[in-house]
């Protein structure tokens, strides 16, 4: 075992903590506190985005053969942590790079590369991702928006709920069901956001404007070249698309980050003598540690070329112990933290508070726990 | 020992609740977060609910019922420090805000010009009415008070004849009773969601992980009552402190296992959780968090040293 950087991640870290400093605006912590997908920091990630690209820092973990630069997993993670501390000022344009650029490399007709790709490594597109329903939130599979073939078009009827970014993305991508087969039955389509029959209402959140919508669909129709794979084949083409988001945001690199924040505080303000603030702070820094190297374990497993299963759901839950301990650290000591006076902190908040719910919930992760890690008998149903 | 309500605070509570009964429904509203109503708090000071313990005969605990009522509402009103610490302070004017140092700025609920601050200080207890020089307004503000920063103090204060420790059991208890009706109207609200919402074929609330949660969470509001009842009843310092921590323990850990069972659904404003848990949260740092009222209760019910 190896606990140190190599000289070249360190380099690169620095590299990326170089470009942030001479790129990001001055009143950038203030801004970022505008959610990830506002229409102000929707707008100032595209400028970001092509500063990233001109510097080929967009999608160096790309492989070589599609325009990145094949730097492996753990540059990839160096750069996730170090963009999600400063507050992810690529908004929702993460998505692209993570996984919606790769999928369609793998997946997508030389059309539908020529035309999503280009903008993507550009830094200029913005996707939504089209996935929960009313119905179907923890249990995705049962999704009942109807993609029906007339012709050589689709139509498309139904309704998309918490859609980040819907109200400004410029694609949509897009889980439909083409028949009624629960897993096989699902077909993915890229569909422009100004098709008509398309609406779009922004849900009023408790976590910034701009982050969750719902997304109606009336008779929207979309050329059958609009669909990526073949019919029925989603949930595979999601199952891949995950496997280079397994470990998802590395949220213990921000709450970390918030922490040492809200102690220097405290200390510069003289209250960090308190035994019983200063074990409590101690306690949350050894979860945001502990979630660090469970996600690192998984990252070593990647490096050595393993497919990552659902073990990675054990990292992914230790980040949510690690961002609820952290957040509750800073409402009980901290308080203030939530108006104005700090508003990295804040941020921290409104990202941090979402960890257990957005990208599926911290209880169905423990249920995958359960059954593939400890290999627990099922619960009847 | 009797733990009933006395027929009077029955007719009381009943009363209260023929009053509030046109803000049961919680309102549409966009941020600030915070729901307040002029015409709520004006009915409950006309109607004399939050001068109940100024009675001898119905004393502090009748105030701890009303209060912990009054919290369960979707509306934030300052019911708790009128009813709770009014009494000690004679005629001021309400609503009432209390703070534990003079630091500037501080965050703190319910100010705004005509409210009477009350500095509970290590030696001596002053107040003064707010006007609009000592506050910033914080509009944006993760809670669910009205939260405004203090960034100035008068230097003439008034001086109040009652001991610091008086005040704190007060406060103290008035925070577990506010947090008693908040966690109870919260646990309600989750409740009603996982029993309609259906994942996988069933009510989120056969899923068993869940039952236990919200099982758990009705222990603790239970706790958080009784506690806030008697610290209400007996006023001794032990008591007060139990209660505060208990009620911020449970006020952690709820508001987490309430957001968790509501998915995205409780990140939104459409749904009123929020109204209740993010007051909770400002409850959560007041006092000095749940370290302080844990040191006041071991100091109250065992003695400062070690032998
Ligand atoms: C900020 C944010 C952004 C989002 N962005 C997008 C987006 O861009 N695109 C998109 O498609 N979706 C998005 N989502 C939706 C997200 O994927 C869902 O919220 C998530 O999958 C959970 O679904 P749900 O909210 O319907 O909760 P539900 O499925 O209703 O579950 C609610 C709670 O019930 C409990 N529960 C559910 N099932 C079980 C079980 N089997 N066992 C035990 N407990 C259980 C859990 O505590 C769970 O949190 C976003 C959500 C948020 C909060």
């Amino acid at each position: 075992m190896q606990f140190t950087w190599t000289k070249d991640e360190e380099a690169f870290r620095e590299r990326l903590k170089a470009f942030l400093a001479d790129t990001l605006p001055e009143d950038w912590e203030r801004f970022s506190q505008h959610g990830p997908a506002s229409p102000s920091l929707t707008r100032y990630a595209e400028s970001f985005c092509a500063a990233l690209a001109r510097e080929d820092l967009l999608t160096p973990h790309w492989d070589k053969d599609i325009g990145g630069q094949g730097l492996g997993p753990w540059f990839q993670t160096i750069l996730a942590e170090e963009m999600w501390i400063a507050g992810e000022p690529r908004g929702g344009q993460y998505m692209n790079v993570n996984w919606i650029g790769p999928t369609l490399i793998t997946y997508g007709t030389e059309q539908q590369q020529q035309r999503y790709l280009p903008p993507i490594s550009e830094g200029k597109a913005l996707w939504c991702q089209g996935f929960s329903e009313p119905g179907s939130g923890s249990d995705l599979a049962s999704l009942r928006t109807r993609a029906e073939l007339d012709g050589n078009e689709y139509v498309v009827n139904g309704q998309k709920i918490w859609t980040s970014y819907a109200g400004l993305a410029d694609t949509c991508f897009l889980l439909c069901r083409t028949s009624d087969d629960r897993k096989r039955g699902i077909t993915i389509l890229l569909v422009p956001m100004d098709t008509p029959g398309i609406t779009v209402r922004q849900i009023p959140s408790l976590i910034g404007e701009g982050d969750i919508h719902e997304v109606f669909f009336d008779d929207m129709r979309v050329p059958a070249t609009a669909r990526l794979g073949e019919e029925g084949q989603a949930w595979e083409i999601i199952a891949y698309s995950l496997r280079n988001e397994r470990l998802g945001i590395p949220r213990y690199s921000l709450a970390r980050a918030a922490l040492d924040r809200a102690v220097s505080i405290l200390q510069h303000r003289g209250d960090f003598t308190r035994e019983a603030v200063r074990i409590e702070a101690a306690e949350a820094a050894a979860l945001t540690e502990a979630a660090r190297m469970a996600s690192y374990a998984i990252v070593t497993r990647r490096a050595e070329g393993q497919v990552i299963g659902q073990e990675s759901s054990s990292a992914r839950f230790a980040t949510v112990m690690c961002e609820r301990r952290v957040a509750e650290f800073i409402v009980e000591h901290l308080p203030e933290a939530l108006a104005d006076d700090h508003p990295y902190l804040k941020m921290h908040h409104q990202r941090g508070i979402v960890a257990g719910i957005a990208a599926g919930a911290a209880e169905i992760q423990l249920n995958i726990i359960a059954s593939d890690v400890l290999e627990l008998p099922r619960e009847p149903r | 020992m009797d733990l009933a309500l006395t027929d009077d605070q029955r007719a009381i509570l009943s009363a209260v609740d023929t009053l509030v009964r046109p803000f049961e429904a919680a309102p549409l509203h966009d941020a600030p977060l915070a729901a307040t109503s002029d015409d709520l708090d004006a009915q409950l000071r006309l109607n004399g609910f939050l001068d109940v313990a100024r009675d001898p005969d119905l004393g502090t605990v009748t105030a701890a019922v009303v209060i912990e009522r009054i919290a369960r509402l979707p509306f934030a009103t300052e019911a708790a420090f009128s009813a709770m610490i009014g009494p000690l302070l004679g005629e001021v004017p309400g609503p009432i805000c209390l703070i534990a140092s003079r630091r500037t700025p501080q965050l703190v609920r319910f100010l705004a010009p005509g409210t009477t601050v009350v500095i509970v200080g290590e030696q001596e207890v002053e107040s003064f009415v707010a006007t609009q020089d000592h506050l910033r307004a914080e509009t944006g503000a993760l809670y669910g008070y009205p939260m405004t920063s203090l960034v100035a103090l008068p230097d003439e204060r008034q001086i109040h004849d009652i001991a610091p420790s008086i005040m704190f059991i007060r406060w103290r208890a008035a925070l577990a009773a506010e947090a008693a009706g908040l966690l109870a109207a919260a646990l309600a609200s989750t409740v009603a969601h996982v029993s309609e919402r259906e994942q996988f074929g069933r009510q989120l609330a056969t899923f068993q992980a869940v039952r236990h949660r919200l099982a758990e969470a009705q222990v603790r509001a239970n706790g958080v009552y009784w506690l806030a009842m008697k610290a209400a009843g007996t006023l001794d310092p032990g008591d007060a402190a139990l209660a505060a921590w208990h009620a911020q323990e449970s006020a952690r850990a709820c508001v987490y296992d309430f957001h968790q069972f509501l998915g995205a659904m409780g990140m939104t404003l459409e749904h009123p959780l929020h109204m209740w848990t993010y007051r909770l949260k400002a409850l959560i740092g007041e006092l000095g968090g749940r370290a302080s009222n844990a040191a006041a209760a071991a100091d109250a019910l065992w003695g400062l040293s070690n032998s």
